[in-house]
């Protein structure tokens, strides 16, 4: 039923396409685009003059790249975000059974169908590394949780496997998923085992354990999963020491104080949330009142509070540095997953006392959210300017062009869509901590193409780059915008063509040599590339097969009722 | 329950407070984002706040609250308030974003004060400074700002007659790549040039003839040489050259290398490349009240004319300077940040460094020019 609804829901929305309009879809088909031509070879030649793509777990890119072999690079990316989908309602389901009963699991799970954030990830930002990890993440918790509570090693090989691949399609979810996910549910085991202890029932479960059973059991999948993730991940760990992200901070809406910039707030708080604001007070109340709940409020109440970017002190001080680099926005979404146990509890306790007046209120807060969040890519696209770049990347593929390197400038993030069309290579590209070359990383600008959105810094980048023309084989230039004519022009670029019934023009130099590789040193050695090729996919392959050895019924697990709710919280007065 | 009730109220207080303390005391990433937003922390209760805030509403391209705010708001339009900042016709300022500003008080009274403002606007070829002084008067307990206007000229309609030199080439055909040509290059030759130690690097500036008598695309590359004859680094002069060189006529050129020291270098070899180009000589901007002014703040300052009948968004003016024997001392610009209208002067003036002032005996100014869809 909850498959069901997320076909309908999702399945017509990724079979227009949709994605393609949001911010990043067209960055992972690019990665996707060169695994499926370089699959042993992660030296990238397309951005930056070259790059490794090393420097980005390649899980959901491989995938893609696997499945385009039958149906396309674009309806390969629909199928794989489908399927992260599908898995996320699972992953909510089997996460919430931790927390609250079966029904209330299921309405969790029915409103991640729904969830603002998801929505507003997979339409409007594209992230599907972040889709797609965080899905593996939440279905590995409770085999964690079992692991820790029984020692079965089924549930150590089943949730470790999941962890890795999770790993290996995003590392900032396995890494702050620790803190936020897997640390309320250590602390549930700890809570539920000391409960347990204490009124002396529940022991028919295996319920007990030791604390240095507990300790070993928690050290041994930590251990062995850490020096899991190192090995398949390796060539990523290995580039992310010799070259650390040094580069200055690029500036990104998400880390705003969403109160003194209220169009960010709506952007990343009021879209990605939903109907979920409403619900906020319950999630307070219900989670300081229900013992076994505090540690999913806790979790929740964190990432809830990074989540808000600059608007509280918080990210910055538990982030330290990585707060000027990673996006906040995903902390929101994790904080969403967090919070659907709570809105199951919500959903079963309201329909209980409202019955059909709750319910098409629930359906019509949830079909709102999730309609925000997709009309989101209408009204705040990626793109203001939809226009094709094929045209540009005939022009490059044709008569040599592709000998030099080129830029775009005002093509926003076409670039990506262009990268996969064309064989020339760029100095610019949207990876910014796969770049190396020292015009793009000094002065805290962005993406080139979009250099005039990031002030003086984006602005001295591309000046820098195109100081040294010649020295990377730069000699086209696409305009879209005719911004930065006045800089082509007093720098000695000249008009030599025009694209797309003359709404692009190309610039070129006339003494540039042709492109030769550069950043040699970057380029990862044979074996990194093989292991590149093997272990990320390999290990979501080999989760697959261990997940499907079937359990062993060695106990019918008891939902935990969360009766101490229903002890004094009249919820007509605590939903108002 | 009591516990959880301790709870809930403790996550809910921090949360309200660490709100409030972020944004009290905003982290620097949101304070950059917020533009014109911090203004909800800002007030007009001292004479620095009023302009503090200003600037901030400017920055964040808040128009609207930013002339509400003013004192002398009646003596102008909003209109003529934003095309003051932002320019009548396109231009650097119509596409410039406020980088930062700084204020320095200048004067102070219990109900009047004097703020100098210095605006440093962020635009495609560099930025460019916009000093204001503001004078501030006390309104009840809020103070606020006497802009001082400065109101574009409209140009009347007329006709201007233009009589201008053009040289068109025909090239081999549509298919052919601009630079691929079958015509001999124009000549062009580097007449004059100096390598000196600066600021930690190397700048080699010099002039270079079209000697030609058709227009020349013309760019300079210089390489250093180490004395074991590698090559320490090589540079363009960019934007620092006029690239569009008449017959005879002659631009400067400045090339900069950071990080190198003039001792390492045993020789340097200048690569200038010309390309037959279809050129005009319009638009003719002339140069009126060219003077030199001494130290301190010693610049080059004259006037821009548009003496053609189109209007000219962005001006960069390049100026040789020589000492008594004639030989030159120092190449410098600035880009115009107004659009040149046909017939009205704008100001223009290039900073000098202190020491080379001293030396300069005489200087020469030329202009180059970009209109909006039409190109060189």
């Amino acid at each position: 039923m909850i498959f069901l609804a997320a076909l309908v829901v999702h399945l017509p929305l990724l079979l227009m396409k949709l994605p393609l309009k949001s911010y990043d879809a067209n960055f992972h088909i690019f990665f996707a685009s060169h695994y499926l031509h370089n699959w042993f070879d992660p030296w990238n030649p397309k951005w930056y003059a070259g790059f490794s793509q090393t420097t980005y777990p390649p899980l959901p890119q491989q995938w893609l790249a696997l499945v385009s072999r039958l149906i396309g690079l674009d309806m390969a990316y629909m199928t794989i975000q489908f399927v992260a989908i599908l898995f996320l309602a699972l992953g909510v389901y089997r996460f919430s059974l931790l927390w609250v009963d079966r029904r209330a699991a299921a309405f969790a799970a029915l409103a991640s169908v729904f969830l603002g954030s998801e929505c507003f990830l997979v339409y409007s930002a594209g992230q599907l590394s972040t889709t797609f990890a965080a899905p593996l993440y939440l279905n590995a918790l409770p085999y964690l949780s079992q692991w820790v509570r029984h020692g079965k090693w089924r549930s150590f090989l089943k949730g470790g496997t999941l962890f890795v691949a999770a790993a290996a399609a995003h590392h900032a979810t396995l890494l702050f998923g620790s803190v936020l996910f897997a640390l309320p549910v250590l602390a549930l085991v700890i809570f539920d085992h000391t409960n347990t202890d204490r009124k002396n029932t529940d022991r028919q479960e295996g319920g007990r354990i030791s604390v240095p059973a507990f300790l070993l059991r928690t050290g041994s999948i930590v251990v062995i999963v850490g020096a899991a993730v190192a090995l398949v991940l390796l060539p990523f760990w290995i580039a992310l020491i010799h070259y650390p992200v040094t580069q200055t901070p690029i500036p990104h809406p998400s880390r705003a104080n969403y109160l003194l910039s209220p169009q960010w707030g709506l952007n990343y708080f009021v879209v990605p949330y939903g109907a979920l604001i409403l619900a906020l007070p319950f999630i307070l109340l219900r989670g300081s009142s229900v013992p076994r709940l505090r540690p999913l409020l806790l979790g929740f109440w964190l990432a809830f509070l990074v989540g808000l970017g600059g608007t509280t002190p918080v990210g910055r001080m538990v982030l330290g540095r990585a707060f000027d680099v990673l996006t906040m926005e995903r902390f929101s979404y994790w904080a969403t997953l967090l919070a659907l146990p709570f809105v199951g509890l919500l959903a079963t306790e309201l329909i209980d006392r409202f019955q059909m007046r709750a319910v098409a209120g629930l359906t019509m807060a949830a079909a709102l959210s999730c309609a925000l969040a997709v009309a989101w890519a209408t009204y705040r696209p990626a793109d203001a300017a939809d226009f094709q770049v094929n045209t540009v990347a005939s022009w490059l593929n044709r008569d040599g062009h592709d000998r030099y390197r080129y830029v775009t400038l005002g093509f926003g993030n076409k670039i990506s869509r262009l990268a996969v069309l064309t064989d020339a290579s760029s100095v610019d590209g949207e990876w910014n901590s796969g770049r190396m070359l020292p015009e793009l990383t000094q002065f805290g600008g962005g993406a080139l193409t979009s250099s005039k959105y990031f002030g003086k810094g984006g602005l001295d980048a591309l000046s820098a780059i195109l100081h040294h023309a010649d020295r990377y084989g730069l000699k086209w230039v696409f305009v879209k915008d005719p911004y930065y004519e006045p800089l082509l022009v007093f720098a000695g670029w000249r008009r030599v063509d025009d694209l797309e019934d003359k709404t692009i023009t190309v610039w070129s130099r006339e003494d540039v040599a042709p492109a030769i590789p550069v950043n040699a040193p970057q380029i990862p050695p044979r074996w990194q590339g093989l292991m590149w090729g093997i272990l990320p996919i390999g290990s979501s392959i080999l989760a697959m097969l261990v997940v499907l050895i079937p359990e062993r019924r060695w106990h019918r697990r008891r939902a935990v009722e969360p009766s101490v709710a229903h002890e004094n919280l009249v919820l007509g007065r605590v939903a108002s | 329950m009591k516990t959880g009730r301790l709870i809930a109220i403790v996550i809910a207080v921090a949360t309200v407070a660490l709100i409030v303390v972020g944004t009290v005391w905003p982290v620097p990433s949101a304070v950059a984002l917020a533009g014109s937003g911090t203004h909800l922390l800002s007030s007009a209760s001292s004479a620095q706040a009023a302009v503090d805030t200003l600037a901030n509403e400017i920055g964040g391209q808040a128009w609207e609250k930013a002339y509400s705010s003013l004192a002398n708001k009646s003596e102008f339009t909003e209109s003529e308030f934003v095309h003051d900042l932002t320019g009548t016709y396109p231009s650097l300022r119509t596409y410039a974003t406020l980088d930062s500003f700084d204020l320095r008080p200048l004067h102070a009274s219990a109900d009047e004060a004097q703020v100098q403002l210095k605006l440093r606007w962020s635009t495609v070829v560099g930025a460019f400074l916009d000093t204001r002084t503001l004078r501030v008067v006390k309104n009840g307990d809020r103070w606020a700002v006497l802009w001082p206007i400065v109101k574009e000229p409209r140009v009347p309609p007329q006709v201007i007659p233009v009589n201008y030199l053009r040289w068109d080439v025909i090239y081999r055909g549509p298919e052919d790549d601009w630079g691929s040509q079958d015509v001999e290059a124009p000549h062009v030759r580097i007449v004059d040039m100096h390598p000196v130690d600066r600021s930690g690097g190397v700048v080699i500036m010099g002039e270079l003839l079209n000697e030609d008598v058709v227009p020349a695309f013309v760019t300079v590359k210089a390489t250093l040489l180490a004395k074991n004859g590698s090559a320490l680094a090589s540079e363009d002069s960019f934007d620092k050259i006029s690239h569009v060189l008449l017959p005879k006529q002659v631009t400067p050129f400045l090339i900069a290398f950071h990080d190198i020291a003039l001792s390492d270098v045993d020789s340097v070899h200048m690569e200038p490349s010309a390309t037959l180009i279809a050129a005009s000589a319009d638009p003719v901007i002339g140069i009126e009240d060219q003077r030199l002014n001494p130290a301190p703040g010693a610049s080059l300052s004259g006037k821009l004319v548009n003496q053609s009948g189109q209007v000219v968004n962005v001006a960069h003016v390049l100026g040789t300077f020589y000492d008594k024997s004639g030989q030159l001392v120092w190449v410098a610009d600035q880009y115009v940040d107004r659009a040149l209208l046909p017939q009205v002067p704008v100001s223009f003036a290039i900073s000098l460094p202190a020491d080379i002032a001293i030396k300069v005996s005489t200087e020469r100014a030329i202009a180059t020019t970009y209109s909006s869809g039409r190109f060189q």
